[in-house]
């Protein structure tokens, strides 16, 4: 028997039987594409979080102060150290070749008010810098001006929220604040962006970094974003920026430097094990879809035993009665995961061409895991029906018994 | 015909192709099993989480500083223009029902101990942690009242410091420098183990007065109240909102107690217990498919003793109805199936993978049962239909 015969059988015989060809198809088409889309969506995220970080700057490190020795323990997010980075290190961090630009920032929360409307937000002390660095956009005005860094300018940039609370829509541009116990000129409105990466830039406003450690009456700084020059920059920027900051610190190693691609490579990890996990769940019911293919392949068997006594009555081999059946059972389970896959793909440019905020990606590694987890499937279900059709005892069968 | 005959019927005929009944039964017993695995596993997470939560006691509310926006910390935590200071901490201490007070400030500083050093987590904190927190030392005691006030440089560790500095050593009374200043160890911390990321056995508690000069800082970054277990923790918290309001002339500062703690992270853990029974969902109704299959092979196969029925007077109705029940039949013994092999999954799990927290969720459990027997009529409506419309005088023919 050749190959066509084989796949001609099998086609034959599974068009014979139309309604149950199609549910089992319908059944591992459905598995095939849930495992798709799933990993679609973990993909999707991945992607839309590595782009979240390139929005953050790039080749940026993070300097925070305190450092914990634990192995493996997370860095010192929040807290007080004995000695504080101060501004007086920030400027110090410029003096390396490696470093394009620094911003310094310093946080706090004080009430905003203007008139009789006030509102508690997060105020955020920076420098000009910290506009390139984060690619942060203006709606209006301009953002603070370059120059002295210990020079704090009573003027102040506004998040979208706060300005819309305080001045409701008159214009906010050259109008006075008051921050805490200080007077500010609004000078620019941040555009709403929205939230990157958990701080929300409508509500807030930036004040010169100067300005912000005399309205919390401390020298520290929350953090230090250090821009370095170029991607080759970033390891020996690191090794420079805690030289520096070694030396002016007595000698003692208490800052953690945090670069964008640990932080990156920390979130690629956890999404794709998501990705992973979901995609495994979803494919349970390929295994389930695998048990009807072997169901459905039974029935077969014992409804054509006349046929397989014929087949073998004519001197088909026990090989080739397994070939046919196997054949048969592939064919399913092929069929089932080529529409899966086409539905999937179908679905995932209708998604992608609906909404633009989002977008699925479907992994390389998605259609190669379903289509050889389907036929595997195929293959191993269509075995135990395959083998007990070889098996059949032909004039017994030829008897229809 | 009575309901014992509707049943006998059905067993028998899902009884008489042992092997097709098996797989269809396999098959939804699968999908069950997973989702009833996947809910424990999620219910079991939930528990840990709460678990985790609730170690410090459960009658706490906690105040920081600032408005919490709505992700996360506000940046009051850090620095703020009205602080959160020890006076209000020792004026909430008089608040009636309230039983303890801990101000927490929280830093990073190296100590230095035994000829050795590590940079570690310092918590500057009152006396009143082994009653709040629900820790207590080890070895040693705790610091002593004066922590809010003049205190005296006296420093209690964690289980873990301790061992990094001085091994086996006994510690109490050895002097160690902490950001540079000489402190007396005066107790052991019994090991806590890691809470959401937190080590706190790997820190030093040191009196807060201190922590805040050494930190150069006025506010707190944290006040723990610990209230009386009868108390209403709503009004409680009303009331410790007035006074600090009244002190302070503006609402600056967030209160949190820990029953709306609890529920944010409930509800979270819920919705993700839900998706993932939605996600084994889908392998039952691969399931309910194939049950589909089988009942429509099944009509075929029985067409004649279908019309044999009919002709012997057996309604329409009662065609369907027998095989809406052989249908329902297999999903429900597919259920239970499933349940056992989930549920004794759930167990081995637990047992195998002490670190892997299971709890069978009973609820879901019982929901996927229910939606079992739903697939399987769904399933078998068409089928039953497709039997009970067989004109009877061709289907006796084909036999």
């Amino acid at each position: 028997m050749r190959l066509d015969d084989d796949l001609h059988f099998a086609l034959r015989a599974l068009t014979g039987h139309r309604a149950r060809t199609w549910l089992t198809l319908l059944a591992m088409g459905l598995g095939t594409a849930t495992v798709i889309l799933l990993s679609a969506l973990g993909e999707g995220a991945r992607i839309y979080v590595s782009n979240e970080f390139t929005q953050l700057g790039t080749h940026l490190l993070i300097v925070l102060p305190g450092r914990n020795e634990t192995t493996g323990g997370p860095p010192p997010l929040l807290g007080e150290t004995p000695r504080d980075l101060t501004l007086d290190d920030a400027i110090a961090l410029t003096r390396s070749r490696l470093v394009e630009q620094i911003a310094p920032i310093a946080v706090g929360s004080a009430p905003v008010s203007h008139g009789n409307r006030e509102r508690e937000v997060t105020i955020l002390g920076s420098t000009a810098e910290f506009q390139p660095i984060r690619s942060i956009e203006l709606a209006q005005g301009r953002f603070l001006p370059p120059g002295d860094l210990a020079r704090g300018r009573p003027v102040a940039v506004l998040g979208e929220t706060l300005a819309q609370e305080l001045f409701a829509n008159r214009t906010a541009l050259g109008q006075w604040v008051r921050i805490g116990d200080r007077r500010f000129r609004v000078i620019g409105l941040l555009s709403s962006t929205g939230v990157s990466l958990g701080t929300d830039l409508g509500d807030l406003a930036i004040i010169p970094v100067a300005s912000a450690q005399a309205l919390f009456n401390s020298p520290a700084l929350f953090r230090i974003l250090v821009q370095a020059r170029g991607r080759g920059a970033l390891a020996p920027a690191e090794e420079a920026i805690r030289e520096i900051l070694r030396e002016r610190h007595e000698g003692e190693d208490d800052v953690t430097i945090i670069t964008q691609d640990a932080m990156l490579a920390t979130f690629d990890k956890i999404l794709n094990a998501l990705t992973l996990a979901v995609s495994g769940i979803a494919a349970i019911s390929l295994i389930v879809a695998g048990v009807l293919i072997m169901n459905v392949m039974l029935v077969a068997v014992s409804q054509r035993s006349a046929e397989i006594g014929l087949l073998k009555a004519l001197g088909a081999a026990r090989r080739q009665i397994i070939g046919l059946f196997l054949t048969e059972a592939l064919l399913l389970a092929s069929a089932g995961t080529v529409g899966g896959l086409l539905s999937a793909y179908a679905g995932v440019s209708l998604f992608n061409a609906q909404i633009d905020a989002f977008q699925l990606v479907v992994p390389l590694w998605a259609p190669l895991a379903a289509v050889s987890v389907s036929l595997a499937t195929g293959l191993f279900f269509g075995l135990l029906p395959a083998l007990r059709a070889s098996r059949l005892d032909p004039v017994a069968a030829l008897a229809g018994r | 015909m009575l309901t014992r005959d509707y049943a006998r019927y059905t067993l028998a005929a899902v009884r008489a192709h042992r092997a097709r009944s098996l797989l269809t039964v396999t098959g939804i017993a699968i999908g069950i099993a997973a989702v009833v695995l996947l809910t424990a596993i999620g219910e079991g997470i939930h528990r840990f989480v709460l678990a985790e939560f609730t170690q410090f006691g459960t009658n706490l509310i906690a105040i920081t500083p600032g408005k919490t926006s709505t992700l996360g910390m506000s940046g009051a935590v850090i620095s703020n223009v009205r602080p959160l200071s020890l006076d209000d901490a020792r004026a909430l201490r008089r608040v009636n029902q309230i039983q303890a007070v801990v101000p927490m400030v929280q830093g990073n500083a190296p100590v230095e101990g035994n000829s050795r050093s590590r940079r570690t987590m310092v918590l500057g904190v009152g006396a009143d942690v082994p009653q709040v927190w629900q820790m207590r030392p080890a070895i040693g005691r705790f610091l002593p009242a004066d922590a809010t006030a003049g205190a005296r440089a006296f420093a209690v560790l964690g289980s873990k410091l301790k061992s990094e500095l001085f091994a086996n050593a006994s510690p109490l009374g050895a002097r160690v420098r902490i950001g540079g200043e000489p402190y007396r160890v005066i107790g052991v911390m019994e090991s806590k183990g890691q809470m959401l990321g937190f080590d706190l056995d790997d820190s030093v508690f040191i009196p807060v007065d201190r922590a805040l000069a050494m930190f150069n800082r006025d506010s707190l970054m944290e006040i723990d109240l610990l209230y009386a277990a009868e108390a209403d923790s709503e009004a409680l918290a009303e009331r410790v909102r007035a006074l600090l309001e009244r002190r302070h002339g503006g609402v600056d500062f967030t209160i949190t107690t820990q029953d709306q703690m609890l529920e944010v992270a409930g509800s979270v853990l819920d919705v993700l217990t839900l998706a993932v029974a939605a996600l084994g969902g889908i392998s039952l109704a691969v399931g309910g498919i194939g049950i589909l299959t089988i009942m429509t092979i099944a009509v075929r196969e029985r067409r004649g003793e279908i019309g044999l029925l009919r002709a012997l007077g057996a309604a329409k109705r009662q065609i369907l109805v027998l095989f809406l029940g052989e249908a329902v039949a297999l999903a429900l013994l597919g259920g239970l199936a499933g349940l056992a092999v989930g549920a004794g999954g759930a167990w081995l799990i637990g047992v195998l993978v002490p670190a892997l927290p299971t709890h069978t969720a009973w609820d879901f459990a019982l929901a996927a049962e229910v939606s079992a027997a739903l697939i399987g009529l769904a399933a078998g409506v068409l089928p039953a239909m497709q039997a009970a419309g067989l004109d009877p005088i061709s289907a006796l023919r084909d036999e």
